[in-house]
Formats: C-alpha cells, structure tokens, sequence
C-alpha cells in the first residue's frame, strides 16, 4: 500500500500545484504588507513558517545515516516540500525552489512580483538573519529552522544554517563573507564547489548537530 | 508549500480575527486576486468559450474547467445570455491532498469557517476556501464582456472533498436549470457555475416578478 501511495505518479499528483491558491497566497501576503509594512509582513511570514513546522509531527532518528535516508526520500518533516541530495554528510542541496510554480503562475497571471517581497527579505536580513531574497526565502528557511529542531538524531536537536539561495527569478543572496567560510567548513565544500552547485540548483544549506 | 503553511495559518487566523475576520480577509483574497489580473473582452460567447478551453480568461487559473455548451442560459426572449461551467476539480484537492500527508489533518477552523459562510453570506460553501474561490468568481466576472455586455457568475452546485454536497436552488431556479440535472453533473464535477450577462432577463426572475 505503501509502496503505492508514494509511487511517482501519486507523487506527481500530490506535487502538482494549483494556480489559485498559490497566486492567492501571494496576494494575501502583499495585502499584509500592505497594511503592516515589511516589519508586519516579515513576523507574519515567520510566524506561517513556523506554525507549519509546529503543525507537523516530531521525528527522531538513531543515527545520522538514518535521518539522512530519511531526508533523502523525502519523509522527514524538513525535506517534505522539496527535493534535496547531499553531497556531504551535513550538506543539502535543493534542486528546485518549491516556490518556483506558484512563483511562475503569478507572473503570467499578475505580472512583475510585487516590490514588497524584496522590501521584507531586505528587513529581515537586517534584523533576523541575513539569508532570505524574497519573501518566499523568509518561509522557507524559517520554516527549515523550525522543523530541525522538531528533529533529534542519537538525542540531539538538529541545527539548521543557510549558505546560499537563488530564486526564480535568478537574484541571489549568500551568506555574509566572515560566516562564509565557518559554514562552508561544517558542509565540508569548498567556495569553488559551492559555486559549481549553485550552478545546477536552488540553495545550499547545512544541518548538523553539536 | 505556501498553500500548506496558509492552511496552518486558518486556527491562528480564526481565533485571532474570530471566524467573521477569516471569511473577510479571505473574501478580501478573492476580491484581490480578481482585481489584479485585470480585464477582458469577447466579441461573444464563441470567443469567450474558446479562450476558456485555451486557458485564455481570467477563469482559466482555477484548472480544467469545461464550458456545457448543451447547457445554455437563455432569457424570456430565448436568446443566449450564458451557459454553464464546471470545474473538473477543485483548485484546492491538491492542497487537501498535500496537508494530510505532510500534517495529517484539516484544522477544524475550516468547517467552522465554512459554516459561519454559509449561515451568514450564501449557503454555498463546502469549505473555508471555497470563500476566497466563490468572491474571486464573482468579482472577476465583472471584469469581463462578452458582446460589451459585463457579465454575473452564479454559484450552482459543488462537492466537498469530504462528499458533501451543496445545491444553490436559488441560483437553479433563477436560470431555470433543474437541481436534479446539477446533482448528476457533480458525479463528474467538483464545481459547477453560470456565467451569464449582467442584469439578463431570466425567465425564473420574470416568474418571481
């Protein structure tokens, strides 16, 4: 039964997306901004993130293999929305922004996306982390942080730190120079092999634990 | 992903807004979205089918939907002033499909929202997000003409994804389709609509006159 229910075609139909919601989706979130400003917009982005993360069940694993199998297949929490490899053993690549469709369906039905999903990514690289392109970055590693600490491998809490993102529409942002090389140290990848990644995918980042 | 985590968010939405604060900032949604994506205009119904089954309107974002061209809207005169859509699937099946295995269950805000709407706006909705999709119907429609004529999108008939059914026989009766012919349509439908000329003369509103 199982085996059924994740077979590529039950994936492809659960993966499929719809237009209306994901462009509506965009539309509420620019109507916060609207009224509230990035600041508002920026809280109610993380506050989203982390109520799905808090939404889904806990996870704990033996080993690091297995969270890592796990997190390859696409079952745990922190992988359930993207497609993910890991080159090393605490490095995870995801190979297409999840964002991308709904991203694509907005600017063939809207238009040019809205200047506020910049505006918030500016206020919360200033303010919380400095990681996020667009509002959709500030979902999404938000959301990344809170369901790794819903995860705990051989009893410790899975850590979660971004290197680098590029979004649809090709703006990037990396991690500030003096974290660079601390977080290229822990993915155990070089700044060259970080750039050949980046070539082929949508962002790298870390999980470990200490 | 968005859809998943605004999903998450109806509780939190409904206890801090209170159910009337969700149907509004959810009909403020649709209203939006029905704004943004602008106007359009068809010579007549031909055209305007045409661009439906090309994915061409504005109505063409909610899926596959497939215009009952043997199901026209005639008024007293019987003349055609529009016909029947229905939606193969809802547009959020995949969202209800995606919350159950990534969280496991519907917030049980949608059903109360879903209710309050019903109670208080139209008896029409088999969801808290059919609030956002049934606005966005209507307020996009005025946004289009078929033969300059600006036109009126009538809720029918739509099935939950729980089973559940509901029949507008209001709508039905006003059009002068049989509640009945609906029903059999939602065995092969999740939704299904009219789109007609704004202010046409129907032969069930001259019955009411």
């Amino acid at each position: 039964m199982k085996e059924d229910l994740y077979d590529d075609q039950y994936k492809a139909k659960l993966g499929r997306h719809n237009p209306f919601v994901d462009v509506a989706a965009y539309l509420f979130l620019e109507d916060i901004g609207d009224k509230q400003g990035a600041a508002g917009m920026n809280n109610y982005l993380m506050s989203l993130a982390t109520s799905l993360a808090k939404s889904m069940p806990k996870e704990e694993y033996s080993s690091w293999d297995d969270f890592m199998e796990s997190l390859l297949k696409g079952e745990s929490i922190i992988s359930s929305f993207e497609d993910v490899h890991c080159p090393t053993e605490n490095c995870v690549v995801t190979e297409t922004c999840p964002f991308t469709e709904g991203w694509q369906e907005y600017t063939k039905r809207i238009g040019e996306f809205a200047d506020i999903h910049k505006e918030v990514a500016e206020y919360y690289n200033s303010t919380v982390k400095p990681g996020a392109v667009d509002s959709q970055c500030i979902i999404h590693q938000t959301f990344r942080k809170a369901a790794a600490e819903r995860i705990k491998v051989a009893g410790k809490t899975v850590k979660y730190a971004q290197i680098e993102a590029v979004t649809p529409n090709a703006d990037e942002k990396r991690a500030p120079d003096e974290w660079l090389p601390i977080l290229l140290n822990k993915a155990d990848i070089t700044e060259t092999e970080l750039n050949m990644t980046m070539r082929n995918n949508d962002c790298v980042w870390i999980l470990y634990t200490e | 992903m968005l859809d998943v985590a605004l999903v998450s968010l109806i509780k939190n939405m409904s206890e801090k807004a209170g159910i009337e604060g969700a149907i509004q900032y959810w009909s403020r949604v649709g209203e939006n979205l029905a704004k943004r994506i602008g106007e359009e205009a068809y010579m007549g119904w031909p055209s305007f089918n045409v661009a439906l089954k090309e994915g061409r309107t504005a109505f063409s974002i909610e899926g596959d939907v497939t215009a009952l061209t043997d199901l026209a809207i005639t008024d007293v005169d019987g003349d055609v002033v529009g016909y029947i859509y229905a939606l193969k699937e809802c547009v959020f099946t995949p969202t209800i499909k995606r919350i159950r295995y990534s969280v496991g269950e519907i917030p049980d805000a949608d059903r109360a929202v879903a209710e309050e709407y019903n109670n208080t706006v139209q008896n029409t909705a088999t969801c808290n997000f059919c609030v956002i999709h049934q606005k966005f119907r209507s307020e996009v429609s005025k946004n289009i003409t078929v033969e300059n004529q600006p036109l009126e999108c009538v809720q029918l008939a739509n099935r939950g994804f729980r089973g559940d059914t509901k029949i507008n026989r209001v709508s039905l009766e006003r059009i002068g389709i049989n509640p009945e012919y609906v029903r059999s349509l939602l065995r092969n439908y999740a939704c299904v609509y009219g789109i007609l000329m704004k202010g046409a003369r129907l032969r069930g509103s001259e019955e009411d006159e």
